[in-house]
């Protein structure tokens, strides 16, 4: 009787380990799930390169870019929809791969397909036991934006201002900031505070939403904090606003508030 | 294919070496991928052979769209240039070619008999230099130095993403047409087996300048696609010379258009459909001078045309191209007869009609081996006239081929290829008006810097 | 006979197996009570032998509000020497002998400071999954960036008086801590399992106290001068000195 309580017991710690662990090698984006045996094949062909045999960034070419290719098997990433310290959900791997990271050397998979994706996103979660050790937090809530107006650009500014922005993104936001220069990211390579008057497209994503989410989950990894205490989500879309206003090569709404108050 | 069959092939292949010469042109550009530090296979399912994210890349004008494209984005030791060239061993063969019966003696009579030739040679070198002069402008510049000297396969310049839309695409030179399936990139290069055989075909007996899609064109094109690449167009306006630079022929136009889209299916892969034809008229005749014709004022013109249906298909690891092409020309241009002397066509003339197509599978375990099978075949439908053979033109080509790639690298690529390819031109003997057969079997490597 | 052994077997397999479950669970702590009479301390100084080093003036010029928030002006905290050669933040914890017991994290939280654009205290001890809470008591806003090599690595802006709780899951020696805002700010968190660790005074002093008795590695850890390591056997109501030398 005792044997086969130990039996029957020690074959459901099995049982939800194996499934634990086999969730772990599935990805589940929407209705899509992705599966790692298949992301492999294809890591080979597309990935491999830059991001290394062992997901750590070491690829061939990775020497010769910057910013340098993501290290999977550390679990932090810049582009989440989760808070500061958290996971990513498998969507925000996702919706990495399928935009891109702007500006850097990574390109938008879009033309491969859909089901492709997801299994690569299962792949690259293979690289680190913190995917199964841990659970992603719950994605942040960005409540709807209100209108932009002279008065919202202004306290942006101000926060801009006060939260100490300006130390790294400098105080006309071309991100040579008094402590810019001294900038490492987590690895160690130096690093440029984003540049908000070039017109570049946020690395992220380039939607004010996007923009909203990342002031709240901080993109880790990099010196970009988390200002999910620092700030009131009405205080965050000023931000927003005030930063859309300095992107003067780009025609935002924000630009003709800024430049008609003048 | 059962593997034994596969296995038989292969050792045969491997058994006979072969060097290869003759078709031009098939790359991958690895300077793109020095560019970029991503690998061959990022782009291509095999080089040459494109992938869904390598048509994408190309129709955005060799761009990745991640803001680091235009030129001063790369080291200034950077060039956009690569060399392509395959050094093999071939043997060629033909089973009914008219020969002197006795050598050298030309009164002794033609016989029909089988030759063969074979030994090391060498297809000539593609120097391509593409890529981008600015975000949004890309260029492609293409010199193939052969035998016979330096020839400019392709020159061309292209906007693209006019007003901010990856739907309009500008771009003028010469330059492949957007061909439903890519000549430039098919993945075998033997004389019987490297072209596509509808690509080029034109009926015997018939004096259309144009000769087949599968030829570079001068003109314009405006090309769009969707973000992803799954749904395409492209309309070409060119210049009916059939590539050949100087105003050699007239000054009317063809116009070429393709349309594809391509959707993706649970478990198999991405699938794709699409329609394409090539409309144009052709001289038949010229003013002269003296009796000599003189270039550029070509008059006369008949109606051509070619169009059809494909298909790409993916079940995983495997994917087939299926392609039909209809074809017809005008009597005048199919009994090469000057439109202004009708009464000089022969008995019966009309214009020839013809239907062909080709069925290719590829087998791509890994982005390392790439093993190819591909039939084709034509059939003319109506011969232009009672003098000519009804069968005058039809043909059937089997090819059988692999490609591997012991090294795939950011910087450069090599591939090694056997190949064996057989065609049957139907009474095309010239003798006896039986079938005439030819076979290459080559072997070689094939490489991209 | 055979029977009996296998019952024995029996018995032996299904407690152990309850304790991995329960483990898993984080529910239970195993016998470690310290013996209310155990008493035992582990008492002593870690000193710097030779000349100490002068710490180098930092300039906060940057942050006017840095400026105004000293009394004295900054300089670098990486090797503290006070009178008598004491070295302070050193980081002195048992490393072995304490076999695989689990402790529960104190309910009281640890407490790092942003003080006049500097870390109090500049090397912070603590047990994995201990409340941290950060304070910043600067009028100027600081971003704390923790980068760990065994931990989940986060980084929050924190102005003046804003509330930031946080926790360590997994043993760690040490995290380095830096604000992004302020790049001479440097800091380091130690994450243990256990309690039985202390950080040095600014006389170099520290105490290990209630160690159950038995026999135990200590490791003495400083961020620029590395680590020193003695072993200790320790009775019950026992008093040890224990002293460490760090040179340059």
């Amino acid at each position: 009787m005792r044997m086969k309580i130990t039996l029957a017991s020690s074959a459901l710690v099995v049982t939800l380990l194996w499934r634990v662990a086999g969730l772990a090698q599935e990805s589940h984006i929407g209705k899509l799930v992705g599966h790692a045996n298949r992301g492999k094949a294809l890591y080979r062909r597309y990935c491999v390169f830059c991001h290394g045999e062992y997901g750590d960034g070491t690829g061939e070419s990775a020497p010769y870019l910057d910013p340098k290719p993501r290290d999977f098997t550390k679990a932090v990433f810049k582009c989440r929809s989760t808070p500061s310290g958290s996971l990513p959900l498998d969507s925000d791997l996702y919706d990495t791969i399928s935009r891109g990271v702007h500006a850097s050397g990574m390109p938008s998979w879009k033309p491969l397909l859909r089901q492709e994706r997801a299994d690569l996103v299962a792949y690259i979660k293979t690289f680190s036991s913190a995917f199964q050790e841990e659970k992603p937090a719950a994605p942040v809530p960005i409540p709807p934006e209100p209108p932009s107006s002279q008065e919202s650009i202004k306290r942006g500014g101000e926060l801009f201002q006060s939260l100490n922005c300006w130390s790294c993104h400098g105080k006309d936001g071309r991100g040579h900031g008094p402590s810019a220069a001294s900038l490492t990211d987590s690895k160690g390579y130096p690093i440029t505070p984003f540049d908000f008057t070039s017109g570049t497209r946020f690395k992220c994503g380039d939607s004010d939403p996007e923009m909203f989410r990342d002031l709240v989950t901080g993109l880790d990894g990099t010196p970009m904090p988390s200002f999910a205490n620092a700030m009131t989500p009405d205080q965050r879309w000023d931000v927003v606003h005030y930063i859309r206003s300095l992107h003067v090569s780009r025609k935002h709404s924000e630009v003709k508030i800024q430049s008609a108050g003048q | 294919m059962g593997i034994g069959t596969l296995k038989g092939i292969v050792l045969q292949l491997l058994a006979v070496g072969g060097l290869f010469a003759g078709m031009p042109s098939a790359y991958g550009i690895p300077a793109f991928a020095r560019k970029y530090g991503l690998p061959c296979s990022a782009c291509h399912e095999a080089w040459p052979m494109l992938n869904n994210f390598g048509q994408t890349f190309k129709d955005n004008g060799y761009q990745l769209g991640n803001e680091r494209d235009a030129p001063i984005y790369q080291q200034p030791a950077y060039w956009p240039i690569m060399f392509r060239t395959t050094p093999v061993w071939h043997r060629e063969n033909n089973n009914r070619q008219a020969i002197d019966q006795v050598p050298g003696n030309a009164g002794s009579g033609l016989v029909e008999s089988s030759v063969t030739t074979s030994g090391f040679d060498l297809s000539g070198v593609d120097a391509i230099t593409a890529g981008t002069l600015y975000k949004n402008i890309s260029f492609f510049i293409q010199p193939f130095i052969g035998n016979s000297g330096i020839m400019l396969a392709q020159a061309w310049a292209r906007f693209d993403n006019l007003a901010g839309t990856h739907w309009l695409n500008f771009k003028l030179g010469k330059f492949e047409l957007d061909e439903p399936i890519s000549q430039e990139r098919s993945l075998t290069a033997s004389n019987t087996g490297g072209g596509y055989y509808n690509y080029f075909f034109t009926p015997p007996g018939d004096n259309n300048f144009f000769g087949g899609i599968g030829f570079p064109q001068l003109g314009a094109e405006l090309l769009g696609h969707s973000e992803n690449d799954y749904t395409r167009y492209s309309v070409a306006v060119v210049t009916d010379s059939n590539g050949a630079t100087g105003l050699p022929s007239n000054q009317d136009y063809d116009v070429y258009a393709n349309f594809n889209q391509a959707f993706e299916v649970p478990w198999f892969g991405e699938q794709q459909v699409g329609l394409y034809g090539y409309f144009g008229e052709s001289p038949t005749y010229f003013q002269t001078s003296g009796g000599s014709a003189i270039p550029g004022t070509g008059t006369g013109n008949r109606s051509f045309y070619r169009l059809g249906a494909y298909g790409h298909w993916y079940v995983n690891k495997f994917d087939f191209y299926t392609f039909y092409m209809h074809g017809s020309d005008n009597v005048f241009l199919g009994n090469s007869v000057p439109a202004n002397q009708p009464a000089k066509l022969p008995l019966g003339a009309v214009g020839p009609l013809w239907n062909g197509g080709f069925v290719e599978a590829h087998y791509n375990p890994n982005p390392r081996l790439v093993v190819i099978g591909r039939y084709e075949l034509n059939r003319m439908s109506r011969v232009a006239n009672q003098t000519i053979r009804s069968n005058a033109g039809n043909a059937d080509i089997w090819t059988a081929g692999y490609r591997w790639y012991p090294i795939m690298s950011p910087r450069a690529g090599l591939a090694w290829t056997q190949e064996y390819s057989r065609s049957t031109n139907a009474g095309a003997a010239p003798l006896s008006g039986k079938d005439d057969i030819r076979n290459s079997l080559q072997m070689g490597f094939d490489f991209d810097f | 006979m055979e029977r009996q052994a296998c019952m024995k077997l029996k018995y032996a397999v299904i407690p152990a197996w309850v304790v991995v479950a329960l483990s898993l669970s984080g529910r239970v702590t195993t016998g470690w009570a310290s013996p209310a009479d155990a008493s035992t301390s582990l008492k002593g100084t870690a000193k710097f032998e030779g000349t100490a080093p002068k710490p180098s003036p930092i300039d906060m010029s940057a942050d006017p509000l840095c400026a105004k928030a000293r009394s004295t002006p900054a300089a670098t905290e990486d090797i503290v020497v006070g009178a008598d050669g004491g070295l302070a933040n050193v980081v002195v914890y048992v490393s072995d002998g304490l076999s695989s017991h689990s402790f529960p994290p104190p309910e009281q939280p640890a407490t790092l400071e942003q003080k006049g654009c500097q870390y109090r205290p500049h090397v912070l001890a603590l047990q994995a999954n201990q409340k941290l809470e950060v304070v910043n008591s600067d009028e100027t806003t600081h971003n704390i960036h923790p980068t760990p090599n065994n931990n989940r690595e986060w980084n929050m802006s924190q102005p003046h008086g804003v509330p930031l709780e946080q926790s360590f899951a997994r043993e760690e020696i040490a995290i380095p801590v830096k604000c992004n805002v302020h790049p001479w700010m440097r800091g380091y968190i130690a994450v243990f399992k256990h309690p039985y660790f202390a950080v040095t005074d600014k006389n170099g002093g520290f105490e290990l106290k209630n160690l159950p008795p038995g026999t135990y590695t200590i490791t003495a850890w400083q961020e620029k001068l590395g680590t020193q390591i003695q072993k200790v056997t320790v009775a019950a109501g026992e008093s040890k000195p224990l002293d460490f030398a760090f040179k340059q």
